[in-house]
C-alpha cells in the first residue's frame, strides 16, 4: 500500500473485519456436523462407561470406574488385544515388503503392466466380508481347493483342518489378510516409487551403489512420507481388524482369534453388556489416540 | 583415460529406431560433443555408452574391451546429469563421495579426494548443504564434483548447462573446457546449443534421425559443411538459403535469383563450378559474410556487389542483424552497429563469394564449399 491510499485504508477496515468473520460462517456448519458426528459420540461412550446399562437394566446412576476395573481383571479382553497385535505385527510389515516388492516389480514399462495392475487391485475392491466368505469355501477341509492342490504335491490327501486347528488358525486368517490389502500397500507405493527422480537412481548405478544402498540412501527417504502414511492407515485397519476373522471362524475356535473389535461385538451386541462395552471402546479409542498421536509427532520431526 | 570405439550401433524403442547404426571412434583424452537437434539420439547414444540403456545391435569398446554387457557400475564411467540428479537427502559432502563409499575406499583417502575436488571446483563452503539449500550453479559444481572425484576412464555429460541462466551458461562453459584441460580424461558431452559444441569441442559428431550427419574439428564442420543440414545447424544466426541459378555470364560462373538479381564469382571458383552451371541449386550465406559495400574502395576479389531494401533492424549492441528480401526469402546480414538504424533504408552489400556454399536442392547435399577460412 502507498502512503497516498491511507484514507481509503481505513474506510475498507470494518469491510475487511467483516470478510475475516464470514470464513467462520461458513465453515461453522461443517464444523458443528463433525462435533455431533465425531465428537458427541465419544463424549456419550464416556459417559455410558460410567452407568451400569444392560440390556434388562437400565440404570444410569454412577458407577464410577466399575466397568474398567473389571475390564483391567478380563482376561477375554486382553487376549483379544494380544491377538489383535499379533495380527498386526504379522499382515503390516508382510503387506509392506510383498507390497514394496511388487511396486518394484512394477516400476518398469513391461507390456500389459496396466492389465496386470488393474487385476492385482481386484482384491482391494472386494468387499471384506465377501472375500472372507469366498476364503471359508477355499480353505475348506474337505473340498477346499486349498487342501486339493496340497495334496498333489504331497501325494496324498491332505487333511488340514484349517480353520479349526490351532497351528492353521492363524496363518489362515493371515493369508487372506495379507491377500487383500497388500495391493493397497502396492499401488501407493508403485506411485511413490514412480515419483522418485530416476536419474537419481541412474547416478547412483553409475557411481557403483547396490541396489541397498541405492534403496537406503536414495529411494527410502524420498518415498518415506507415502510409505509412512500407508503404513499408518493400514495399521489402524488392522488394529480394527473385524470382517475376514468373522467370516472364517468368528473369532474361534473358542476365542482363539477373537480381535478386540470382536469381542466388543460380541458384548455389545450379543450379549448387551452396553456400559461395558462402552469402558472397553473408550480404553482402544485412548489406546489408538496416543498411539496415533506419538507416530504422528514422530513423522513430523523427520521431516 | 579410455579410447572408445563404436560399431554399428542400433537401438530401438519398441518400433521406433533411435539409432540407426552408429560408427564412432573417440581418441584418448578427446572432448567430443554430441550435437543435434533433439530427438536426434544423442541422449540416446549417451546413455547406452554409460550402460542405461540396453543396444539392440552393434558393439560398443572400451580400451578394447566390449562392454555391451556390463552393467552401469562396473563400467567405471562418471556421467552428470541434465537436471544434476543430486541425492537430496545428503549432504554436499556425501553426494560427492557417495561414489567413493560404494567402492569401499577408506574414510580419510574419500575426505582427502572429496577436499580436492571441492576445492577445485570452489565449494569448499558448502560441502556441509543439502542440494535443496543450493543456487542452479552450485548444484552443477556439485554434479560435477560427483563425476570428477571418482577416477572413473570416461566422463559423461548430459546437456549439463541447458538448466542455468544465460550468463551462469558461459561461465560453466568455460570452467568445463578449463577442468577437461586440467584432468585429460576422454570426455563426451551431449547438448542441443551449437554455441557449447563449437566452444568445448575438439571434435563435434553432428546427430541427426539416429544417424551421424557428420564429425570433424568444430572449424572443419562450420567452414566445410557436408550437407544442408550441417551448414544451417552451426552458427548462429543461421545461414541464409536461397533459391537460385547457376549460369555463365561474361565469362564467370554467376548465381542467378528468381527476381533477375546477380552474384559472380571471382575467377578461382568459376573455373571449379564449371560441372554444376545450367542447374537449379541453393546458394548458402552466412549473415556474416556479407558486408557494406564502400563507394570509394573497389570491391576484394571474389565479392559481388547487390543493392538491397532493408525491411528489419535488430541491434544487439555490438552488432546489428538487417533482414531484406530476395524474392520470398527472408535473409539475414550481420553488420557493424550504426550502419542501418531504420527500416526502409537500401544499401549496398558485397558477399564474400570465396565463402558461399551451393547446395544440390534435391539431396541437400553440399556440391561446393566455400574456399576461404572464417578469419
Amino acid at each position: 500500500m502507498v502512503s497516498g491510499g491511507g484514507g481509503s485504508a481505513v474506510a475498507l477496515a470494518p469491510g475487511r473485519l467483516a470478510d475475516r468473520n464470514f470464513k467462520y460462517y461458513m465453515i461453522f456448519p461443517a464444523v458443528l456436523v463433525i462435533l455431533l458426528i465425531g465428537l458427541f459420540p465419544v463424549i456419550y461412550t464416556l459417559i455410558i462407561s460410567f452407568q451400569n446399562l444392560t440390556m434388562m437394566d437400565e440404570d444410569t446412576s454412577f458407577h464410577g470406574l466399575m466397568h474398567y476395573r473389571a475390564l483391567f481383571e478380563d482376561a477375554r479382553f486382553w487376549e483379544s488385544l494380544l491377538h489383535t497385535f499379533i495380527f498386526v505385527a504379522v499382515a503390516l510389515p508382510a503387506e509392506l515388503l510383498l507390497g514394496l516388492a511388487m511396486a518394484y516389480l512394477f516400476l518398469e514399462r513391461l507390456p500389459g503392466r496396466q492389465i496386470f495392475v488393474a487385476l492385482l487391485v481386484l482384491p482391494v475392491v472386494t468387499s471384506p466380508i465377501i472375500a472372507g466368505a469366498t476364503w471359508r469355501l477355499l480353505f475348506d477341509n474337505q473340498f477346499g481347493p486349498i487342501n486339493q492342490i496340497l495334496g498333489w504335491f504331497a501325494g496324498e490327501p491332505v487333511p488340514i483342518i484349517w480353520l479349526v486347528d490351532p497351528n492353521f488358525v492363524y496363518p489362515a486368517i493371515l493369508i487372506a489378510e495379507i491377500w487383500q490389502w497388500t495391493p493397497f500397500m502396492f499401488l501407493l507405493l508403485l506411485a511413490a516409487l514412480s515419483n522418485v527422480d530416476k536419474s537419481q537412481t541412474e547416478a547412483a548405478e553409475l557411481d557403483g551403489a547396490s541396489f541397498l544402498r541405492t534403496f537406503r540412501l536414495i529411494v527410502l527417504p524420498a518415498i518415506w512420507p507415502v510409505m509412512a502414511i500407508a503404513v499408518l492407515i493400514r495399521a489402524l485397519d488392522l488394529f480394527r481388524l473385524f470382517d475376514v476373522v468373522w467370516a472364517l471362524t468368528r473369532g474361534g475356535p473358542g476365542t482363539s482369534t477373537e480381535t478386540i473389535s470382536i469381542y466388543a461385538y460380541v458384548a455389545g451386541f450379543q450379549q448387551f453388556e452396553t456400559s461395558y462395552t462402552a469402558a472397553m471402546a473408550f480404553v482402544v479409542i485412548v489406546i489408538l489416540a496416543v498411539s496415533i498421536t506419538l507416530v504422528l509427532r514422530r513423522l513430523e520431526i523427520d521431516r | 583415460m579410455a579410447r572408445l570405439s563404436i560399431r554399428g550401433l542400433h537401438k530401438f524403442y519398441g518400433k521406433f529406431e533411435a539409432l540407426k547404426g552408429i560408427d564412432l571412434d573417440i581418441a584418448e583424452g578427446e572432448f567430443c560433443v554430441f550435437v543435434g537437434p533433439s530427438g536426434c539420439g544423442k541422449s540416446t547414444l549417451l546413455r547406452t555408452i554409460a550402460g542405461l540403456e540396453d543396444v539392440d545391435d552393434g558393439a560398443i569398446d572400451i580400451d578394447g574391451e566390449v562392454v555391451n554387457t556390463l552393467r552401469p557400475r562396473d563400467r567405471n564411467i562418471a556421467m552428470v546429469f541434465q537436471n544434476y540428479a543430486l541425492y537430496p537427502y545428503l549432504t554436499v559432502f556425501e553426494n560427492i563421495a557417495f561414489g567413493l563409499r560404494a567402492r569401499k575406499t577408506p574414510d580419510t583417502q574419500v575426505r582427502e579426494r572429496v577436499g580436492r575436488a571441492a576445492e577445485m571446483l570452489g565449494i569448499t563452503a558448502l560441502l556441509d548443504r543439502t542440494p535443496r539449500q543450493l543456487s542452479g550453479g552450485q548444484r552443477q559444481r556439485v554434479a560435477i564434483g560427483r563425476a570428477v572425484v571418482r577416477d572413473a576412464r570416461l566422463f559423461l555429460f548430459d546437456e549439463p548447462l541447458s538448466n542455468l541462466d544465460a550468463q551462469l551458461r558461459d561461465g560453466m562453459r568455460a570452467e568445463i573446457k578449463r577442468l577437461h584441460q586440467e584432468i585429460g580424461k576422454t570426455t563426451i558431452y551431449v547438448t542441443h546449443d551449437q554455441i557449447e559444441a563449437m566452444t568445448l569441442a575438439d571434435r563435434i559428431v553432428l546427430m541427426r534421425d539416429g544417424l551421424i550427419e557428420q564429425q570433424g574439428a568444430p572449424l572443419d564442420l562450420f567452414e566445410r559443411p557436408a550437407t544442408r543440414f550441417v551448414a544451417s545447424f552451426l552458427g548462429s544466426p543461421q545461414m541464409n538459403f536461397m533459391p537460385c541459378r547457376l549460369e555463365r555470364r561474361d565469362g564467370a560462373a554467376t548465381i542467378v535469383f528468381a527476381d533477375g538479381r546477380t552474384l559472380a564469382f571471382g575467377a578461382e571458383r568459376s573455373a571449379d563450378l564449371s560441372a554444376h552451371e545450367g542447374r537449379d541449386l541453393v546458394i548458402g550465406i552466412r549473415p556474416e559474410h556479407m558486408s557494406r559495400a564502400l563507394p570509394d574502395r573497389p570491391p576484394a576479389a571474389g565479392a559481388a556487389p547487390i543493392s538491397v531494401l532493408v525491411d528489419l533492424v535488430q541491434p544487439t549492441g555490438t552488432r546489428t542483424y538487417a533482414q531484406f528480401r530476395i524474392g520470398e526469402v527472408e535473409v539475414t546480414v550481420e553488420l557493424p552497429a550504426h550502419i542501418v538504424e531504420h527500416p526502409g533504408t537500401t544499401i549496398d552489400l558485397l558477399v564474400d563469394m570465396t565463402r558461399v556454399v551451393l547446395i544440390d536442392p534435391k539431396t541437400d547435399k553440399v556440391l561446393s564449399n566455400g574456399t576461404g577460412e572464417t578469419g
